[in-house]
């Protein structure tokens, strides 16, 4: 790994994965490595096509529906131990939603059918009996400021964290993981597992760039990263925080 | 007659009448009331209909082909019953039918056209029983509201599941997802484009059904219109669109016309609202015409007198300004009416942007990062972005990560207040609004109290 300014992301299964907007993030996290003059490529596979693990910087998979998701699950725990064994090794990666409850140990379908996960994530997924559907504020113990994240849930599933997993924030409004523990997401090594949506990146620039300085790191990038002017950004993030003050 | 639904009938339309009084147009009420009394009211009031009920659902084009159809079968001399745009859940439908008269309890009408929500299809196909349903398209919208595109198609096959035996389905032969909905039991009018050019789908269109609703592989398009509607096949199992019996074959912008072969035979309309999915939408409302038998010439002569409805691309002149109007709602809406703004490069130009987060409007707003704004950008000669309603920030934000450059944008929740800056600043030349579903109400509120459109309701 050479310590050359880039920043390549793999997008998995953007066809299958593309549920509410979640390619916000990708677009999010390139246009800020662009805006730093960081040259920036997306490689976008799809089932069944080989990857390039080394010039990997960081890997982003989204939700997608029910149907879609047990299209890609075959294919998805094939990668698994090569993806997770990367991911221990401190590869960063966001994975939200459905790609969220992929990387856990198991989910329960609406049926009542466990189908298992790639088993890097210490968490698990049971039905729920409705839908968690709303807008979310957290407060993430992650380094950065503010400590806010915002976004919007809309899921079936009620995620539970294990030992090997810390959330990634507390709720402070909506649902999260699974309404009743008070916890959003989970958080092991540079993983980032959550339910939000909205697009999440764009309207948390601060998790964005976290998410890009670890990716840098990777290549023995340290120096911090230049700041962007994020007025407009931090504007639509309060939209969701004063939600959060008035219920 | 039973007194209840007598009763019922009675107490909708006083509920009715004093929410007009109390300036509260498009209140749930009536319908509330009126099913409170005598739950069996829309079962009885539909009965009553000499011919019986088309029910109009799908995702995209629901009030444009409604309004389409229902000025073709007005030229038909036939009664004809029909829900404003909006009053498309079960109470409007219920309220719809209750207040059809004045003075008599049953409507005199021949029959209804109604457009329903998707997600009212069971319980409105199980109340009316109805004896023709048209299908558009599906599309990821409202998918808040609903869950999953495939629960949505669920609701609309259950709808189906309650139409009379000698009951006719109109289908988008061209989406995957509706053509799956014949049954087997019902005749099928299927409708699509049979267009020999290749038609470049352009810009980024979030797909949302490429795959067998039969085999679930993946289907193969031999030539795709837009987003996932197109002629497809399915190599695995060996399913495949089906011929459409109501074909657009040819379209002529300039001509303003478009060539159809309707069972055989090739006819000739007025097409004036421009856009693929407005061929679709026309082709869905002759096909549902021709399930309702309405002569071909009556169908030529009210083509030819359509004007667009509600909000659904019109120009209004304000001053020396002219404002150009246009819905948006979902990503592959908001593409093509950015298509047609690209299509629109004469003199000075803006556009203004106003996206709400209500209910209606569908709650979340991840959707507008599903919008190609990367490709359309550096095609529309515009020299400012006004984005303005609740989620005026997130609208910024999008432009802002597509490279507009921050000095074109401005930013303001207010939406009156920003409509008369731009309006303003646009001086002589356009000023294309697009609004959300709730938006659209709030900008079409102000043009009315400014004396430049018709008082409308809606519902
Ligand atoms: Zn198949």
């Amino acid at each position: 790994m050479s310590d050359e300014k880039r920043f390549n992301i793999l997008h998995l299964y953007p066809e299958h994965m593309n549920l509410y907007g979640d390619r916000g993030n990708v677009l999010a996290l390139t246009q800020r490595a662009r805006w730093r003059h960081i040259p920036s490529e997306v490689m976008v596979r799809e089932i069944g096509e080989p990857i390039d693990w080394e010039a990997v910087d960081m890997v982003f998979m989204g939700g997608g529906e029910d149907t879609h998701q047990a299209r890609i699950a075959e294919d998805f725990l094939k990668i698994g131990p090569e993806l997770a064994s990367r991911l221990r090794d401190g590869l960063p990666m966001l994975a939200i939603c459905g790609a969220y409850q992929l990387l856990g140990q198991y989910y329960k379908t609406a049926e009542g059918r466990e189908l298992p996960g790639v088993g890097f994530l210490d968490v698990w997924t049971e039905p729920g009996t409705t839908r968690a559907i709303g807008d979310v504020v957290t407060q993430t113990s992650l380094p950065i400021v503010p400590e806010s994240l915002v976004g919007f849930e809309n899921h079936g599933g009620r995620t539970f964290l294990g030992e090997g997993a810390r959330p990634l924030g507390q709720v402070a409004l909506g649902q999260g993981n699974n309404g009743q523990d008070g916890t959003e997401g989970a958080l092991q090594d540079r993983v980032i597992g959550t339910y939000l949506h909205g697009s999440l990146l764009p309207k948390n620039p601060h998790l964005a760039d976290l998410l890009l300085k670890w990716s840098l790191e990777r290549r023995g990038v340290t120096d911090s990263l230049e700041p962007l002017e994020e007025e407009e950004e931090m504007a639509a993030h309060q939209t969701i925080v004063a939600r959060s003050r008035n219920s | 007659m039973s007194f209840r639904v007598l009763l019922a009938v009675l107490a909708a339309r006083l509920a009715g009448w004093i929410s007009r009084l109390t300036g509260r147009g498009g209140s749930s009420l009536p319908g509330l009331v009126a099913r409170r009394i005598a739950p069996q009211v829309l079962t009885r009031l539909s009965q009553s209909l000499g011919w019986g009920t088309l029910l109009l659902t799908g995702t995209n084009g629901k009030t444009t082909t409604a309004a389409m159809l229902r000025h073709v079968v007005e030229g038909s001399g036939r009664r004809l019953i029909s829900n404003r745009a909006g009053a498309n859940l079960i109470l409007g439908l219920t309220a719809t039918l209750a207040q059809a008269e004045r003075w008599r309890i049953f409507p005199r009408a021949d029959l209804a056209v109604l457009e329903t929500d998707e997600a009212t299809m069971p319980r409105a196909g199980q109340e009316i029983r109805p004896r023709v349903v048209t299908v558009t398209n599906f599309f990821r919208d409202q998918l808040d509201r609903y869950g999953e595109l495939s629960t949505t198609v669920q609701y609309v096959a259950r709808g189906i599941s309650f139409v009379q035996p000698d009951g006719v389905l109109v289908l988008n032969a061209d989406d995957p997802q509706v053509a799956r909905l014949a049954s087997g039991s019902h005749e099928v009018i299927y409708y699509g484009l049979d267009a020999g050019a290749h038609v470049e789908a352009a810009g980024y269109d979030a797909l949302d059904a490429r795959f067998c609703p039969h085999c679930g592989s993946a289907l193969t398009y031999d030539r795709r219109y837009y987003a996932h509607l197109g002629h497809y096949r399915c190599l695995h199992c060996g399913w495949q669109r089906p011929q459409p019996s109501v074909a657009v074959e040819r379209w002529s912008r300039s001509e303003e016309k478009v060539w159809v072969r309707i069972r055989g035979e090739q006819y000739v309309f007025s097409w004036r609202m421009p856009g693929i999915y407005n061929l679709y939408n026309q082709a869905a409302a002759i096909a549902s015409a021709v399930a309702l038998d309405v002569p071909t010439a009556t169908i030529e002569e009210r083509l030819a007198s359509f004007r667009p409805a509600f909000g659904r691309m019109e120009t209004v002149m304000a001053g020396p300004t002219r404002l150009w109007l246009a819905l948006v709602k979902n990503p592959v809406g908001f593409n093509q009416v950015l298509g047609a703004v690209a299509d629109e490069a004469e003199g000075r130009q803006a556009v203004m942007i106003v996206i709400n987060d209500r209910y209606a409007d569908g709650r979340d707003v991840s959707w507008l990062w599903d919008v190609d704004f990367e490709y359309w950008v550096g095609r529309l000669k515009v020299d400012r972005w006004y984005v303005s309603g609740i989620r005026a920030r997130d609208m910024a934000v999008r432009l802002k990560y597509a490279g507009v450059p921050k000095d074109l944008v401005v930013a303001d929740e207010a939406v009156v207040s920003l409509l008369t800056r731009a309006t303003r600043e646009v001086g002589e030349g356009t000023l294309f609004v697009l609004p959300t579903y709730t938006a659209m109400l709030e900008v079409r509120q102000h043009l009315t109290q400014m004396g430049l459109v018709k008082h409308f309701r809606e519902g």
